[in-house]
């Protein structure tokens, strides 16, 4: 008898071992009752956490299966605009401060506000932290954590250098170039003082408050002057020209990337760099010197430029199927202790004091930076400013270029800045 | 109803006869073509179950306002008079891609059609030269090759440590640098010469040996063979791969969205196009106005094409053609 596997009886297996993977995948969600979609935007450490919690929940509930999706940001947009136009939003979506109107207004997103006090528990919940989720008086979304602009260095560093750790709440940015025209002579080839931070919306977002304007007024207008914009650009220029930041090729290759593992602080090319206050976990796992963070330097006799801003929203689709269970999983995620474990602080430090007190003790040094920062950081901020317009986001984008057409000398600083502010007004005029 | 119509006289009969004879037409057309169609059916059923509908779809909604959240509002002619007299940016990323198809396909093509001659000759070991010149172009339009090519043109990128090393000189970030980076671009396009020089070797395969050794007999030396017998029996396939690379050249997007981080910076100097049409898509959410760049995209790529089969009947000659 023949023995082998002739080509036919090879093709039945494989038809028969695929209907069978088919039968198997098919039978799966015929346990649960509710299929949940659950999308974020992340790193591989947020993704970890995630997926844990999910896990988590899923055993604690075993009649509902969650489907997770996770993109990087600059993806998430575009994929969840997507799935906005195919009416297919996932059920529970991570959100963000600068996108929650639109979705909100648009009738994207469900309204919590029936769900609190039946199954999301906002109990124990800041009330300050909430007003960021709100729209119009309803409950769009529901702060994850908070986190606050920061500029990171290394103490081990500056000690090295000679140079005396920044005062978090006092130092200027007169202390700021002063210290970087002292130490300068004294780097070693390659090593700036500081990262150029001009091309960062949250730079110049700072740079304003700091005079006491915004950049969007709540109708949705530019909130500062051309004059503020042009010493911004004048300021970050100057530091260029003093050789305080790296030159602008090299700058570029940091901007260009967008990622936190190519900035020129991490690439050891700064001593300085402006982050927000969440990342440092992140920055110092790519960093073997122990990292510290600062305020934002102020202006002379400059108001609070930085404000607690949710670093990311947990928000429900209006499509939800179940909104029921999709309000449990929110829930779930914002104040069960099991949860709160695995996720920590790796969103931003969580506005549920109880949570808050739990998870404290248990975080890293770093983790504990952090909190403390955030401490000193909330006696010394301004009010959360009016969540941008619509196509801030472009304006965002677009002060890259602008910033890089002054740093490579290819248009006055002066010329590129109106340009940029003629623009940016054209741009919140547009549909 | 495969019969033949009878003899029979009148009005039903002749409408039967019409339908039979064009049913019997029919049928001997699909004798005839039928094992095309066949093969065409994957490309068939790809175009009129997948593409057809988008495309048309667009076309309706270059006519509109969409931002993808809301439904899309009728806006008339608003976004062509935006693109025609107001997109300053539009501009910018069209000056860009001429720039690059000018540069970027006539300097491919040549580095294809030296290679493809080089490689045309019976040495051991020609096959795997061949391979190995076609990897590029295996690899070019991924996502690897791009990354791997800003870092070989950072800043401290490894072109940057060579030069430094042999010559002492302090590169500039070549991808990172507005006066560099579109030529960083156009090089790594170049180096993707593999198709048109696999198409250049089957061409050059086809001009008989013969025209050379007669041409060699009578004193022609290498010079004048390439310009009066290889250039002019290749022209068929120099148009092909001039069109062909043209329409690609055009709809670059790939590399100007990795090396520069989906930007098409630094100052623009990498904003292809489609890599607009993308950003305003897709990040700045406006669909109506991306879905009208892309027709138009489709009418400059058109014009070129046709300016090419028009200018061709001057250069392109046929060997069929008996001219």
């Amino acid at each position: 008898m023949n023995n082998r596997i002739s080509r036919r009886d090879f093709g039945r297996l494989a038809a028969a071992g695929a209907s069978l993977a088919v039968l198997g995948g098919m039978m799966t969600p015929a346990q649960a009752e509710t299929r949940l979609r659950l999308i974020w935007w992340g790193n591989p450490d947020r993704d970890r956490r995630t997926n844990e919690v999910v896990d988590l929940y899923v055993k604690q509930n075993a009649d509902v299966a969650i489907d997770p999706e996770t993109y990087a940001w600059n993806d998430y947009w575009p994929k969840l605009a997507t799935q906005a136009a195919g009416r297919n939003l996932p059920d529970v979506i991570q959100m963000d401060y600068r996108y929650i109107f639109e979705y909100a207004r648009r009738g994207q997103l469900a309204d919590l506000t029936p769900f609190v006090g039946k199954s999301i528990d906002l109990s124990d919940f800041d009330p300050n932290q909430l007003a960021s989720g709100k729209v119009d008086d309803k409950l769009y979304g529901i702060s994850m954590g908070a986190n606050s602009m920061t500029h990171v260095y290394k103490p081990g560093q500056l000690e090295q250098l000679g140079l005396p750790v920044p005062d978090a709440t006092k130092w200027t940015i007169d202390d700021y170039v002063a210290m970087g025209k002292e130490v300068k002579g004294k780097l070693p080839e390659g090593l700036y003082f500081s990262e150029n931070m001009a091309y960062r919306e949250p730079s110049l977002e700072t740079w304003v408050r700091q005079r006491g304007k915004a950049l969007y007024t709540a109708d949705g207008k530019l909130g500062y002057e051309l004059e503020d914009l042009t010493d911004y650009f004048a300021f970050w220029f100057q530091m260029q020209e003093d050789g305080l930041t790296p030159p602008a090729d090299l700058q570029s290759q940091a901007i260009a990337s967008g990622k936190m593992e190519d900035t020129m602080f991490v690439t050891g090319h700064a001593v300085f760099d402006f982050i927000h206050s969440n990342q440092l976990v992140a920055v110092q796992k790519l960093v073997p010197d122990d990292l510290d963070i600062t305020m934002i330097p102020n202006q002379k006799d400059g108001k609070p430029g930085q404000y607690l801003k949710p670093s990311m929203l947990i928000s429900m689709s209006a499509t939800a199927a179940d909104p029921e269970a999709s309000a449990k999983l929110v829930n779930f995620f914002i104040t069960d202790e099991s949860a709160a474990d695995i996720l920590l602080i790796e969103r931003g430090v969580t506005g549920d004091a109880s949570i808050r007190e739990r998870i404290v003790p248990k975080l890293s040094a770093i983790e504990q930076k952090i909190v403390a920062y955030l401490d000193v950081v909330g006696t010394h901020v301004g009010e959360l400013p009016p969540p941008p317009p619509k196509n801030a986001g472009e304006l965002d984008r677009a002060l890259q270029p602008a910033w890089e057409s002054v740093s490579f000398k290819k248009v006055d600083l002066k010329d590129a800045a109106k340009d940029y502010y003629e623009k940016a007004k054209v741009a919140l005029e547009r549909a | 109803m495969a019969t033949t119509a009878t003899g029979e006289i009148g009005a039903g009969g002749r409408r039967a006869a019409a339908a039979s004879s064009l049913s019997v037409h029919l049928a001997r057309s699909w004798r005839r073509n039928g094992a095309g169609y066949l093969f065409l059916m994957p490309w068939l059923i790809g175009f009129f179950g997948l593409t057809l509908g988008p495309t048309l779809a667009s076309l309706y909604l270059s006519f509109t306002d969409y931002d993808l959240l809301t439904p899309p509002r009728w806006a008339g002619l608003k976004n062509y008079e935006y693109a025609f007299f107001q997109d300053e940016r539009l501009r910018h990323a069209l000056w860009v891609t001429f720039q690059y198809v000018i540069w970027a396909v006539p300097l491919k093509l040549a580095v294809a059609l030296a290679l493809a001659m080089a490689l045309d000759r019976s040495v051991r070991g020609v096959g795997l030269y061949r391979a190995a010149f076609y990897l590029p172009s295996l690899l070019g339009a991924s996502v690897a090759i791009a990354l791997l090519w800003r870092l070989i043109f950072g800043a401290d990128g490894l072109v940057n440590h060579l030069l430094f090393v042999i010559l002492g000189i302090k590169g500039p970030g070549w991808v990172t640098h507005p006066d560099y980076a579109l030529w960083t671009l156009i090089a790594l396009a170049v180096w993707q010469f593999g198709s048109p020089m696999i198409i250049f070797l089957a061409g050059l395969r086809q001009i008989p040996q013969d025209l050379y050794e007669a041409a060699s007999m009578d004193g022609a030396g290498p010079p004048r063979q390439f310009f009066r017998i290889t250039l002019p029996l290749l022209a068929p396939v120099i148009f092909f791969n001039l069109v062909f690379q043209t329409i690609e050249a055009f709809k670059a997007f790939t590399q100007a969205f990795i090396v520069s981080g989906g930007r098409g910076g630094p100052v623009d100097s990498t904003l292809f196009y489609s890599l607009y049409l993308y950003i305003e898509a897709f990040e700045n959410f406006r669909m109506g106005y991306a879905s009208a760049l892309a027709w138009l995209l489709l009418v400059i790529i058109g014009v070129f094409t046709a300016i090419a089969f028009l200018t061709s009947r001057y250069w392109v000659y046929y060997e069929d053609e008996g001219r």
